[in-house]
């Protein structure tokens, strides 16, 4: 039965007590100057661990069918497939766009 | 346990004549959610789209403009959001083992961290209303050197609007589920409805996760 995974509120609650400790770190390192772009870099990869863990543990993918995560991770490929192409165009513009 | 017919009778009654059993509604159900929230990622990827092709363009115009939002609000609202989505995984976890009182509870936690998140959201639209600090040719402000401030304007207000715009439906949802929980419509046997909300509900909160450093967090 891949559906009815029950945590404990032990669980949940150190996942949230995590979480709270991620956010904690996503503002402590902008108080140390961490030059560009390794800031962006480091600001999304705490970001992507947070929402991994959410959707792991909250979203309880960790004990879902497999088809399931399939469709999550299938969404941010084509999310970046999305990216890719359209900065392969805007990176290498002379002129952005007149007026905007 | 007591497990009177009556109960067990109770248990049958929100099977749909389709499905084979329980089990196979709610796992349909549930692959139904994922599936609307893959079109969510892609709908917000959008806008991530936007705000990545103008950064590209503008680097310096995000360093400069983000300094108008408040980072300790920003904060504030990521604690409450992560708040709220463990509230929530909570109330599921109530559903599961029938304890429909810690349901209840839970989602109306939840529903006082979701319009804790809107009022702090608002006095945050409205210091910068207030300033002039409006989304495209609506922008007044003349306190930032960038001539394209409201580009960036533009974008927090899409994002953060849209995202606001998930909150206010999530609270109207977990409102529906208090009053069909009050009615004792949900058991251990089927719970569907609270396990979908909260998988939106946790949705939302991720891409909160996203825009917190994204517009709050630069420089």
């Amino acid at each position: 039965m891949s559906g009815h995974h029950i945590s404990s509120a032990k669980f949940l609650w150190g996942i949230g007590i995590a979480l709270f400790f991620l956010t904690f770190v996503t503002v402590a390192v902008t108080w140390i100057q961490i030059p560009e772009p390794w800031n962006v870099v480091v600001a999304i990869a705490i970001a992507v661990v947070k929402a991994t863990i959410v959707a792991l543990f909250f979203m309880n993918l960790w004990w879902d069918s497999k088809f399931n995560v399939l469709l999550f991770i299938m969404s941010i490929v084509f999310f970046i497939l999305m990216i890719g192409i359209t900065l392969l165009d805007t990176l290498y513009r002379t002129d952005p766009i007149p007026s905007f | 346990m007591s497990d009177t017919s009556a109960v067990t009778e109770h248990k049958t009654d929100h099977i749909q004549h389709h499905f084979v059993d329980s089990d196979q509604q709610f796992e349909s159900s549930k692959m139904g959610m994922w599936i609307f929230l893959v079109t969510e990622i892609l709908f917000f990827g959008g806008l991530f789209a936007a705000y990545i092709v103008y950064r590209a363009w503008y680097p310096e115009l995000y360093l400069e403009a983000s300094t108008q939002l408040n980072a300790f609000w920003g904060t504030v609202n990521t604690a409450v959001l992560i708040g709220s989505s463990l509230t929530v995984a909570m109330a599921i976890r109530s559903a599961q083992l029938n304890q429909i009182k810690g349901l209840i509870i839970n989602l109306y936690i939840t529903i006082g961290l979701a319009i804790t998140f809107m009022v702090i959201k608002y006095f945050e639209y409205a210091e910068k209303l207030e300033k002039g600090i409006a989304p495209g040719r609506y922008y007044t402000y003349d306190g930032l050197e960038h001539e394209k401030a409201n580009i960036f304007f533009s974008i927090y207000y899409m994002m953060t609007g849209l995202h606001g715009i998930h909150v206010v439906i999530g609270i109207g949802l977990m409102i529906w589920l208090v009053v069909k929980a009050k009615k004792k419509v949900f058991h251990s046997g089927y719970y569907t409805p609270v396990e979908i909300t909260g998988l939106y509900w946790h949705l939302v909160d991720v891409i909160w996760i996203f825009l917190f450093p994204l517009l709050y967090l630069i420089d």
